[in-house]
């Protein structure tokens, strides 16, 4: 009995250390990954579901250079104020510190929502005219109060929808 | 059981250890950077012109002695590269100005005002708000009239206007830092040149130059504009290709690309350089008479080159020959620097080398040294000034001690590490009232403050800079604001500008940048240079676009035919006993953290020395019969011990290094200075004894002896040569380095 148990045992020590590091590795990614972070609370509390849904504006009304440039670009407050200067403040703690911000001439310093690697480059333009929606990396930010990280966007992310898509997948498509 | 065979309990315990390992390194790290203030991104108030033309910005400003442009793109700086049509730099820059992005977004960078909650030192602030801080500064400015320390670097334009209105208004005292070797250099520019501004070369035009330890590629005073210059001298030209002697006791950068490098022992440049004037004398190659006024005062048949050799280390024929081709090859010049003025006698080999430049008729001459003339400013700005000599830091020291100062301020400077630890700078500000510093970062004196004022970096900075050495002509370099400030951060100058006025003094510009404006508009009243403009404004403009101010037709007055001041020959001295200590210690400036003062951007930490291309770390260069001798390769600590103390670091083993030499990089060991820096390398000015110049007082950083020990321990010295083996290819042999037969 004894001459069984022993290397029983023996390979079960070895599995269940040769799986601590493997289950190390699942863990870090998944408590790191982009995805299981809290929502970023953000200095003015921007709601992409007015803006979209109930006045009916594109993305590329206020990140004007999604489709022709690698960032999709942050829009200015002179572009917010466009439109708000002859929208009403009053009981809007929100707007009233846009204007405030706009008057003061202080720019807004937003959470980064998105997180990519570093080392990498991703560029908007090249997506967009590739015919992909922006909702198909950001998920529907007109549903979200608080935009939130829909995909990974880490190197296994990109390659399965390059694969997918038929796209390049050498190194220097976005490590240049 | 075969012997040798690995057990069932090795091989677990193998798993174990391995497994445990990996878990260690794979499963704890969470990556560097700091979420909270790197993942930020920005909405510019007004739609930038990025946006609007879906193109990037190119903004001018400026750094040290060159003008820059640099990249902006949604509010962030990306890219610096060199003004194009900036007269010193004319497009170059450097890897200094590269990583001035990194300043801005540094980690460790201070984003608010903190106020020491520990003890001096410990490195324990709480964050403090702005309207507290600058109250409080006013009280302090305001109780300790009188007695009050400013240390700055040496400021010249609306900077130091507005500093020198603090001095006023609070009654205080105003000292400059600057690394020693330049305080004897601006000295000896005033007695050979008679100018305060430093000379600039015109290498475009020299058919010989020779280089007496003036690293002038990498860290002597311009490199860039100098670099520039090398590559015209090399292969601007279709019919002449300049030709380079460099004479010094280490092989820097510089001597690597010269034509032929002359080892001689340390601080005899002076030496060398009256044999060579004794050669050209007694050859008839120059006017007897000339070089009688050159160098008044010294006989100079007592420096013919066979007297001179074996004190040199180099023979007779080879000063000779260099002194033949020096006359012979006009136009010719020659320069003297960094390590040949951090000798006890380093005033004289600055003086006697720059002399040699009257014998050829090079001073003020087409391929020869141009003086630069005081910059376009007002009487009210201030010019270049020099920093103060060791000596005199010593009686600042003392001041300390004594309790004479309530107040210091200090802003830009980090002398407690720049300055040896034998001044005792560290100790004596412990007896200062309080010390307020105006820093960007936790370098060695902002830790020994009460009070830290974070202020702008470079590219979030006003300035108005007359680059010392200018282009040959009045130049002035416009630094604008690239981005705003990434940290909650302040202008220096706005923040003496506010306790000026706590001290009650009325000053003339509400903030720094109108101080600044105020300037360029008074280059617009002097009606000439490079900016043509209707109104002020449109002038302030130009100015900005084009990075600056310059009249190319603005030169020096006539060059003086002799040196103004004669300076008398001296030996160079060294403590400590030949016997006890055998080497000479020669800390010298790093390629890329110069005197230390970039230890804290990754860049440049991770950018190879020219010579061993050895990254982050400090090392001691060492001739091969000296490790052998010692019984050491590369990679072995060894413990250097010098009569003032001792520390251990790896060796490289360089066959061009001279044996009596054990060369080590300056910049490293700071107590803090960010995570890039704290902690990493040694601070050699901590071994130097505190000998001085003999005539300027400055610290003669090269004039210490030093005793090599071997420790037995190896360590992996991190460079980028060597990393992979050599293979042996088909046609393309290995090189191999095997030490010469003399």
């Amino acid at each position: 009995m004894r001459r069984i148990l022993r290397p029983v045992v023996f390979g079960l020590v070895v599995l269940v250390l040769l799986a601590i590091p493997v289950v190390a590795i699942l863990a870090r990614s998944y408590f790191l990954s982009p995805t299981a972070q809290p929502a970023k609370a953000q200095p003015i509390a921007f709601t992409h579901p007015f803006h979209v849904n109930t006045l009916g504006l594109d993305c590329t009304f206020c990140h004007r250079t999604a489709s022709t440039q690698a960032s999709a670009g942050v829009p200015a407050l002179e572009q917010c104020m466009f439109c708000h200067r002859v929208v009403p403040t009053t009981n809007k703690p929100n707007l009233e510190r846009l204007v405030q911000a706009f008057e003061s001439n202080t720019p807004i310093q937003w959470n980064r929502v998105h997180q990519m690697p570093d080392h990498v480059k991703f560029v908007h333009s090249m997506h967009i005219n590739a015919g992909f929606d922006c909702a198909t990396c950001h998920g529907q930010v007109q549903q979200m109060a608080t935009v939130e990280q829909f995909r990974d966007l880490r190197m296994g992310d990109c390659i399965d929808c390059h694969r997918q898509n038929n796209a390049r997948t050498d190194c220097a498509v976005c490590h240049y | 059981m075969r012997k040798g065979a690995m057990r069932r309990r090795d091989f677990l315990k193998l798993v174990a250890t391995s497994t445990t390992g990996a878990v260690l390194f794979t499963g704890c790290g969470i990556g560097d950077g700091d979420p909270e203030r790197e993942f930020k991104i920005e909405s510019p108030v007004l739609n930038p012109v990025d946006l609007v033309y879906g193109r990037d910005n190119w903004y001018a400003t400026a750094a040290g002695e060159c003008g820059l442009i640099v990249r902006v793109f949604e509010g962030r700086a990306k890219k610096v590269e060199g003004n194009p049509d900036f007269p010193t730099n004319l497009g170059a820059s450097d890897a200094r100005a590269q990583a001035l992005v990194q300043e801005v977004y540094h980690p460790d960078r201070i984003a608010q005002p903190l106020r020491l909650t520990g003890a001096r030192g410990s490195g324990e602030y709480q964050n403090a708000s702005w309207d507290d801080a600058l109250t409080e500064l006013g009280n302090d400015v305001n109780g300790a009239r009188g007695a009050t320390l400013v240390i700055t670097p040496p400021l010249s334009g609306p900077m130091g206007q507005v500093v020198n209105e603090f001095v006023r208004a609070a009654d205080a005292q105003h000292v400059a830092y600057e690394p020693e070797d330049r305080v004897v250099l601006r000295e000896a520019v005033r007695r050979v040149f008679g100018t305060d501004t430093l000379p600039t070369l015109d290498l475009a035009n020299t058919n010989f130059l020779v280089s007496f330890s003036a690293d002038f590629l990498h860290t002597w005073i311009s490199p860039v504009q100098f670099s520039r210059q090398y590559g015209e001298f090399r292969q601007g030209r279709e019919d002449v290709r300049g030709t380079y002697w460099h004479v010094s006791s280490r092989m820097d950068g510089s001597a690597a690309n010269a034509d032929r490098w002359l080892p001689i022992t340390p601080g005899t440049e002076g030496l060398v350089a009256l044999a060579m004037a004794q050669v050209m004398v007694s050859e008839g190659l120059v006017d007897r008479a000339v070089a009688e006024r050159v160098y008044s005062g010294i006989s100079l048949d007592q420096y013919a080159p066979d007297a001179v050799a074996e004190t040199a280390g180099i023979s007779a024929e080879q000063i000779t020959e260099l002194a033949r081709r020096f006359a012979e090859g006009k136009p010719s010049v020659a320069i003297a620097g960094s390590l040949a003025a951090a000798h006890t006698n380093g005033l004289f080999n600055l003086t006697a080398v720059f002399a040699l430049n009257y014998l050829v008729g090079s001073v003020g001459q087409a391929g020869g040294i141009i003086l630069n003339p005081a910059p376009p400013f007002g009487s009210d700005v201030p010019g270049p000034s020099s920093g103060l000599s060791y000596t005199e830091w010593t009686g600042v020291v003392n001041d300390l001690n004594s309790g004479r100062y309530q107040l210091v301020i200090v802003n830009g400077v980090d002398p407690v590490y720049g300055l040896p630890e034998a001044l005792g700078l560290r100790e004596a500000l412990a007896n200062a009232g309080k010390v307020v510093a105006l820093s960007s970062f936790l370098d060695d004196t902002t830790l020994q403050a009460d009070l830290i004022l974070p202020v702008h970096t470079t590219l979030e900075s006003w300035g108005l800079i007359a680059p010392d050495p200018g282009p040959g002509y009045q130049a002035v370099a416009l630094q604008q604001p690239v981005v705003n400030p990434f940290v909650d951060s302040r202008a220096a100058g706005d923040i003496f500008i506010e306790a000026a006025t706590a001290a009650g003094a009325s000053m003339p510009w509400p903030t720094y940048e109108d101080a600044v404006r105020a300037a360029v508009d008074s280059l617009r009243r002097l009606n000439r240079g490079n900016i043509e403009a209707a109104d002020a404004k449109q002038y302030f403009m130009m100015a900005q676009a084009q990075g600056g101010w310059w009249d190319t037709t603005e030169t020096a007055d006539s060059a003086p035919n002799a040196p103004e001041t004669a300076t008398a020959a001296a030996q160079p001295e060294y403590a400590g006993d030949p016997g006890q200590f055998p080497l000479y210690l020669l800390p010298f400036p790093s390629n890329s953290l110069g005197y230390g003062e970039t230890a804290n951007l990754p860049w440049l930490q991770a950018l190879p020395d020219p010579m061993t291309s050895a990254v982050w770390s400090t090392w001691v260069e060492l001739n091969p019969t000296t490790a052998d001798r010692l019984g050491v390769g590369t990679g072995d600590v060894v413990r250097l011990v010098t009569p003032r103390g001792s520390a251990e670091v790896p060796v490289y083993v360089n066959p061009a290094a001279h044996p009596d030499v054990a060369a080590v990089p300056m910049g490293q060991g700071h107590t803090d200075f960010g995570r890039y820096a704290k902690g990493r390398g040694t601070n050699p000015l901590d071994l130097v004894e505190p000998a001085t110049e003999s005539e300027t007082g400055a610290l003669a950083w090269a004039g210490t002896r030093v005793r090599v020990e071997a420790t037995g321990r190896k360590v992996r010295l991190p460079r980028f040569e060597g990393q992979v083996p050599a293979f042996q290819l088909e046609g393309a042999p290995i090189i191999e380095v095997i030490p010469s037969e003399h």
